[in-house]
Formats: C-alpha cells, structure tokens, sequence
C-alpha cells in the first residue's frame, strides 16, 4: 500500500505539471485525464468508492468532455490565445516565491505531528463494496439524504442557478445589449408615447 | 492510531495535495491561456478534495465525503460558467487571451 | 352592515379608477350605484344605530387590533348616523346630478373615482371609533379634495387652489396629530369611548388638545384664520364644491367639536375659543359675501358663514343645534349650488352673476329650487333653516354667551340680504350677459368659456340634473319639520347621544328670538328687494351693478387682506429661507464638503489605480500573496504553541 501511494503521488505531480505545462490546451486536457484517474484510484485507496466513482463520471466524464468542446470551438481556424506580447513577463520570480514560502510553512506543519488524537466515530471499517462500513454508498447516501438534506438542496439550487446562467451568458438567442442602450431605447419609447398621447 | 486506518501517514497527504494545490497556483498565475487557467482552478479544487477525503479517513468521518461531494457539484457549476464566459469573450473579440482582455483596468 | 356602508363606495371608487376607459359614462352609473348602496345600508342600521346596550349607544364593530391603545373599529351612532345618512343620501343625489354635468367631459370616470374615494374617505371619518382612525380618514377627506379640486388639472389657477387647500388642510392634519399625541400620553388609548370616560385625566392639557383638536377643525370647516382655501377650493366642478366644500367635508369640524363633546364640556376656555372663532366666521363670512360676484364665490363664503353658525353652536355646547344646522344646510346649501351649476350650465360656464339676470325663465326649477333655498338659509319661518338656526342663535343665549347672541343675529340679516342680493341679481331682470362686461362693471373680464372646458354638444336628460335639484328644493323645505317643539325627534334623537342640560331661561325667550331673527331677516330681504329688485332697479340694472362694483369697500373684496397676511407672514419668509439655502448654504457649504470629497476620493483613486491593470493573472497573483500572509499568520500561531 505504501509503494501504491508513492507511485500515485508521483504520478499526480507529473500529470498535474504537465497539465499546467503544456502548450496546447488539448494536452493540457489529456493530461488532466491522466491526472483524475489517478486521484480517482487514491479516492479508492481511501474507501472513499462512492467519490471515486463520482470523479470518473463528473470529473472525467462531463466537465472535461466540456472542455473538449470550448477547445474544438475555439480553435476552428483560428489560434485565439496568447495573440498579444505578455504583459505579465515577471510574473514568474514572485509566483515562485510566494510559493515556495506556502510550501515551506506545509514542510514545517507536517514536521510537526499533531499532538490531538482523532476521535473516532463508531463507523466499522471494513473491505470496500460492503454495506454499512464507512465510505461504503450506502453509509454516504444515508449521510448525504439525512443530516445533509438542506446543503444537498442548496447545491441543487447553486447547479440550477449556473445552468440559468450559462443559458443566459452562451445562448445565442438574444445579442449581446448593454444595459444602458437598452433603457434608451425603453426611454425612447415611453418618450413617443407620451408625446402621441399629448396630441391626443 | 489512525495510522492502521490510511495506507500511509495523514502528514505524506497533506504534503500531496498541498503540492498539486500549489502547481494548480502557479498555473492561475503564470499562464495566459484561460482554458489552462480553468483546468488549474479545477486542479486546487480536486487537491482540497483529496484532503477532505484523506482526512475523513483518517478520522473514520464521513462528513468530508459530503464536503468533497458538494465541492464536485460547484466546480462543475464553476467550469460550466467559465467555459460559457470563454464562449462569449470569444464571440465578440475573436479571442481569448487574458492579457488583451483588461476591461477591468483602471 | 357597517362594513359595507364603509367599503362600497371604495369598491366604486376602485371599478371607476381601474376600468375608466371601457365604462366612459357607464362610470356614473358605478359611482351612484356605489352610493345608493351604503344609504339603504345606513337606512336599514338605523335600529341597531340608535339602540343602548348598556350605557353604550350605537352599532360597534372591532375591525383590528394595532397595538395596545389602538383598537380599529367602527362605530355607528345617533352622530355618525346623521353623518353618513347625509354624506350617503345627499351624496348619491349629487352623484345623479354629476352624470348630468359632468356628460361630455371625457374624464367623467376619474371624475366618479374620485367622488367615490372621497365618499368611502368621509365615511371613515365619521364611522372611526378612534382618533387614529378619525385623523385617517381626515387626511383622506383632504386628500380627495386635493384630487377634485385640482379636476381640471389644466388650469393653472386649479392646481394652485388644490394645493393651497391641501396645505392648509394639512396644518389642520399636523394639529390633530398633536392632539392625538396629548390624548396618547395622558390617557393611554386612543378610542373615542376610552378618552372620554378619562377626561380628568388630561388635567392641565385639557385646553392644549381642545385647541388642537380645534386648529384641525378650522382648517377643514375653514374657520378664521384658515378659511382661505375655501373660496378658492370652486375652481373644482360645481358638484364637487356641492359635495365636498358645502354639505360634507367642511362640516367634519363640526362633527369632530360635536363628537368630542365630553372635552369642550370640561373646559370653559375651549368653548370660549370655538364659540368666539364659530361667531366671528360667521360674521366675517356673511361680510365678504356681501362683496362677490362670483356666484360660486358668493355661495363659498355663505358656507363659511353658515359653519361658522355651527362652530359657534357646538362651540357653547348648544350641540344638537349645530348638528341640527349641519343637516339642514347640507339639503339647502346642495340645493344652491346644484342650481347655481344648472344656472352656470345653461350660460356656459359664466360664473359672474352680474353677467347673468333673467334667469327665471331659462332655467326654472333652478330658480324654484334655489328660491326654497335661499328662503331657507335665511331663516326664513317655515323652512329648514329657520329652525335650526333659531336654535344656534337661541343656545348661545342660553348657555351664557350674550355677544354670541348678537353676532348670530346680525349675520342672519346679512345671510338674508346677499343670498336675497345673489338670487335677484341672478333670476330676475332681463339677461345681462350680451352686454360688454365693462357695462355692468367686471374689469378683468376674463372671456367667460375659458373657466370650464367646453361641453360638447350631446346633451344629457335633463331630469339628470333637474331632479335631484328639485328634491334638496323639497327637503331645504321640510328638513325643519322634525325640529319642532322640545320633544321633536329630533331632541329625542340625540337624548342619549349628548348630555342633557338643565339651564335657567334666559331674558328673551324663545319665541322673541324668533320674532327678532325675523325681523332682522325681513330686513336684509327688504334692503336686497329695493337695490335689486324693484322694477326701477330692474331696469337700471347695469348702470347699478357697474357703481356698486366701484364702491366696493377694498378691505371686503380683498377678503381682509388675509391671503396677503398669509404671504408675508409664512410664505415670504419661508421663500426667504429658500434663497438662503439656494443661493448661499447650498452652493458654498454643502457642494464645498461634496466638491471636497470628490477631489479627496480623485486623488485617493489616483493613488491605488496603478494597481488596477485589469490583468487577471496579477489579481491572481494578489490573491495568493494575501492567502498567503494568512498562512503565515496561523504558522506562527500554531508555532507560539
């Protein structure tokens, strides 16, 4: 098992550098690829089967197929990204920086073992696929559907609020109308009929 | 203790997920193109998951897989509306560099 | 039951204003409808109205609770019910005429509305059982009077009527908030039952909320000094004027005197003040009206006049006699401006009654009706009037207030001569306005259609008019009769509405007050007789009219200087007020601060704009860099441990 994380992790940095390396978006996207599978195998090692599987469907399955889709849009043609000189050209040195300073102060609490010992709730740990052992679906469903009724709803709610706007953002049903012209042309009408009633 | 429930110590996945965390940073940061910009995004918010996870099991807590369920539902939400804000940046200026697209300059 | 008496006219009000355009004159038919409806009501809670349960009089219904203090409910007493049987019967006939002048003018369903809103508005005045409610329905009334005076919102001299009669009417409103305040603190409630039955508890405020309550009073029953309004308040259509500024709302002051009795019984300063004010409008009002033209104008300061009568009366607690006088005037004084609108119909919206004469024939049920009427504010033995002001003028004697006495005398002589004075000038004679204005005295003769729109020339039936004329003409006769004797219904009406009072006879009896209210009377129509009306002063008419127009004394036609009074001593210097803070405070101190802190936020937004480059990735940039100060912070708080 420790072997496993060891080359999971190993894994999980290259395919993550090189997704934020690549040159095209295309690779970037095979190497995220890459990348959720290899966490969806550490969710598994952490009996977390039900959120392992969620990460294929969603992760792997919907949002990156999404992706794929802007990509073949975007680029029909046409190279849209990176036309202009980089404005940000030393960007660079304090990113790093700053980084490497968030990555110390990691090293140094990790260094450090906490002092507490976890309290443990009475969940039976057991081999993954089994009911009512912890991580197993059904302990997660009855989790989610109970005691986490009301945020489940709320994301329900965030979901449907993000498909009303993306409708509203991508549809290409009504063109793009600044507020403001909008209102001069209520402002034009109103003004028309109040003169048409004036006449009256 | 909770070192007989995870394959190896609690600290080896904070370590993890802080380093995929930080590179998703460094992607935000150094890189123009958006839609890298939004897979790195989508690289910090599965390196919070992968903590929320390692921690549920280290603590036997089921509480984390919720948290991560939940983070999944709004990062799909997120990318959803990002690639759609991408579409229409796209549509009116024909492309998508974020060094050209300042609106926001003061 | 109550509650639709209260509600209908509302319901009309609401059909009128919403469906307008599609009911055009069908409005009419709503806005009668939405009157006939709560006068049978009131008709038929005439039992439950009068009835006692216990030492409460009166039909009451708890609406709604607001807080402790202020219970809602409506109340429907001898009072209320003499109210609203007036507000609701004379209303409705003035309704019924309203279809009739207001025919071709194409805003007759606002028109309805409005009449409406201010029906179901002077119902909640006078149903409230509480001064909250009271002062609701008071604004309300103030407010529909707004609407109707400025009707015909074209003409600038309307709108400037409607908003002088509104502010005014507001001081009234301000000083009726005060009053409700007094009463709040004192006694802790605001019902009409709860006040009275604690009136020693207002001690020494006592007088303060009478006086308030009375400032309100004589803004809405345009009582010296705040009368002015009314006689501009004719620029509305003669049947608002009809409504609203003779028979209803300018009488609320006598019902609101009349409702709180229990506090001007406790205090001998309060009745001093009403009765004085009452008799010096009435006074002043009859003077003024000696020097119009205007037949609308001359019947506005008669209206004054006669609220004077019954300010005066309720003011020395002569009670019934006041509401007496408010219900006969509402039949008479209905009656004298439905007809002056038939007569100002017939001449196409000529007002000036020296333009008129010889109206006799062209418009005769006016002039029988009008002829009723004008006997009847006179005083006139017989007919309604006679006896309720017999009885004003009587009570103020009786309860001790001899000058009051006199003053009501000599404004009955001088009721009877200007109303005669109108009445001749109008019927009789031969018809003046073919004749060049500067004939028969009018200066500023304005072009005589120019004041209401032009009606067009779809007539309606004439009976629309006609009819309801011709019944307040009836009851201007016999409104009288059931004020006859001690033991009328009328006193057996309000036995136990008002305290009854055990007074000493006064030195002149009843019946010589009679005698010497009609010798007095006789007189002002025998002077009115023999300037106007005596086949001479016929013939001569113009030539008179013209010099009488000169002689005018000026302080009468200026109505005593009061508007000016008025102008110097609030507008003027609120104007003043105004340019100091236009042209000074305004420019140099509060634009310095804002110019100051438009410069100061410039300079700041100077300071900080570099860092906005609308570069997403240095926003991103920034955003670590503040994550990561936090995580330096809690290191180094984990490390302290």
């Amino acid at each position: 098992m420790t072997v496993a994380f060891w080359i999971l992790a190993l894994l999980l940095i290259a395919s993550a550098i090189f997704v934020i390396t690549a040159q095209k978006p295309v690779h970037s996207v095979a190497g995220l690829l890459a990348h959720f599978l290899f966490l969806a195998i550490t969710y598994f090692m952490l009996s977390a089967e039900f959120l392992g599987a969620i990460q294929l469907i969603v992760y792997s399955g919907a949002i990156l197929m999404l992706f794929v889709f802007v990509i073949a849009l975007l680029s029909s043609g046409v190279a849209p990204f990176a036309v202009g000189p980089d404005r940000l050209p030393k960007m660079a040195a304090p990113a790093v920086a700053i980084i490497a300073v968030l990555l110390g102060l990691v090293a140094y609490a990790v260094s450090r073992e906490p002092a507490v010992t976890p309290v443990l709730h009475g969940i039976a740990s057991g081999p993954v696929g089994t009911a009512g052992v912890f991580g197993s679906v059904a302990d997660f469903g009855r989790a989610l559907f109970t005691l986490n009724l009301l945020p489940f709803e709320i994301t329900a709610f965030i979901l449907m609020v993000a498909v009303v706007g993306v409708i509203l953002l991508a549809g290409d049903h009504v063109p793009y109308v600044p507020t403001r012209k909008r209102a001069r042309l209520v402002e034009n009408d109103m003004r028309e009929a109040i003169v048409r009633a004036g006449e009256e | 203790m909770h070192e007989n429930l995870l394959p190896v110590a609690l600290a080896n996945y904070v370590a993890l997920s802080s380093v995929i965390f930080f590179i998703g940073v460094a992607g935000v940061v150094l890189r123009r193109n958006p839609l890298i910009m939004l897979m790195s995004i989508e690289l910090m918010w599965n390196a919070a998951n992968l903590l929320f996870l390692a921690f549920a099991r280290a603590w036997l807590n089921n509480a984390g897989h919720i948290f991560a369920f939940l983070v999944i539902t709004v990062a799909a939400a997120e990318a959803a509306i990002g690639l759609a804000i991408i579409v229409i940046v796209f549509r009116s200026r024909t492309n998508v560099d974020v060094d050209e697209v300042a609106l926001l300059k003061g | 039951m109550l509650l639709a008496i209260w509600l209908v006219p509302l319901a009309g009000a609401i059909v009128n204003w919403a469906f307008g355009p599609q009911l055009k004159r069908a409005a009419g038919v709503v806005g009668c409808l939405a009157l006939a409806v709560p006068f049978v009501a009131t008709l038929l809670s005439w039992g439950v109205a009068t009835q006692s349960t216990g030492s409460a009089v009166g039909l009451h219904q708890a609406l709604f609770s607001w807080m402790p203090g202020f219970d809602f409910g409506l109340l429907l007493d001898p009072l209320s019910l003499i109210w609203a049987l007036i507000i609701t019967g004379v209303g409705f006939l003035i309704h019924v005429y309203s279809v009739g002048y207001m025919w071709n003018d194409n805003a007759i369903a606002r028109f309805f509305a409005y009449m409406n809103f201010f029906v179901f508005a002077m119902l909640t005045l006078v149903l409230s059982d509480n001064f909250v409610g009271l002062l609701v329905g008071w604004g309300l009334v103030g407010l529909a009077s707004y609407f109707l005076i400025g009707f015909w919102f074209f003409k600038p001299t309307a709108v400037a009527a409607a908003r002088k009669a509104f502010v005014i009417n507001v001081v009234g409103d301000v000083a009726i908030m005060f009053a409700i305040f007094l009463m709040f603190a004192k006694v802790g409630s605001t019902s009409f039952a709860t006040v009275f039955a604690h009136v020693p508890a207002l001690g020494n405020w006592l007088f303060a909320v009478c006086l308030f309550l009375f400032i309100g009073a004589a803004a809405k029953s345009a009582q010296i000094p705040l009368h002015t309004w009314l006689p501009d308040a004719m620029e509305g259509p003669t049947p608002v004027s009809a409504l609203i500024h003779a028979a209803t709302m300018v009488t609320a002051g006598v019902y609101l005197v009349a409702r709180c009795w229990p506090l001007w019984n406790a205090s001998h300063e309060a009745q001093l003040l009403v009765g004085t004010i009452g008799g010096l409008t009435a006074l002043a009002g009859a003077l003024l009206g000696i020097a119009q033209w205007d037949i609308k104008r001359i019947l506005a300061y008669s209206t004054m006049s006669q609220i004077g009568y019954m300010i005066m009366g309720v003011g020395v607690t002569a009670y019934q006699a006041g509401v007496a006088h408010f219900f006969t005037h509402a039949f008479f004084k209905a009656c004298l401006f439905l007809g002056a609108g038939i007569v100002i119909h017939e001449l196409a919206d000529e007002q000036d009654i020296r333009r008129m004469g010889g109206m006799r024939s062209r418009a005769p049920v006016a002039f029988f009706a009008m002829f009723a009427a004008v006997l009847a504010i006179s005083g006139f033995p017989g007919f309604a009037g006679f006896f309720s002001k017999d009885a004003v003028v009587f009570g103020a004697l009786e309860h001790g207030h001899p000058w009051l006495y006199i003053v009501g005398i000599v404004t009955a002589g001088i009721t009877a001569y200007y109303m005669f004075r109108l009445f001749f000038v109008t019927f009789f004679g031969t018809y003046r306005g073919d004749l060049d204005p500067a004939q028969v005295g009018m200066t500023n003769a304005a072009p005589p259609a120019a004041s209401e729109p032009s009606h067009g020339d779809s007539h309606a039936p004439a009976w629309l008019m006609a009819a309801p004329v011709a019944l307040l003409g009836i009851f201007s006769v016999v409104a009288g009769y059931v004020m006859i004797g001690s033991s009328s219904p009328w006193n057996r009406f309000f036995a136990q509405t008002f305290p009854s009072e055990n007074l000493t006879a006064p030195a002149i009896g009843e019946g010589w007050t009679t005698a010497i209210l009609f010798v007095v009377m006789a007189a002002g129509i025998a002077i009115a007789y023999l300037r106007y009306a005596t086949p001479a002063a016929l013939a001569d008419a113009p030539a008179r009219l013209r010099a009488e127009s000169q002689r005018l004394p000026a302080i009468l036609v200026r109505l005593y200087y009061f508007d000016e009074i008025i102008d110097w001593l609030f507008v003027k210097p609120s104007q003043a007020l105004g340019r100091f803070f236009g042209r000074i405070f305004d420019p140099d101190v509060i634009d310095g601060v804002v110019r100051g802190l438009v410069l100061f936020s410039t300079d700041m937004g100077g300071l900080v704009r570099g860092a906005q480059t609308g570069l997403l990735r240095s926003y991103a940039l920034v955003i670590v860099f503040g994550a990561t100060l936090f995580a330096i912070y809690y290191a180094l708080q984990g490390a302290a441990h």
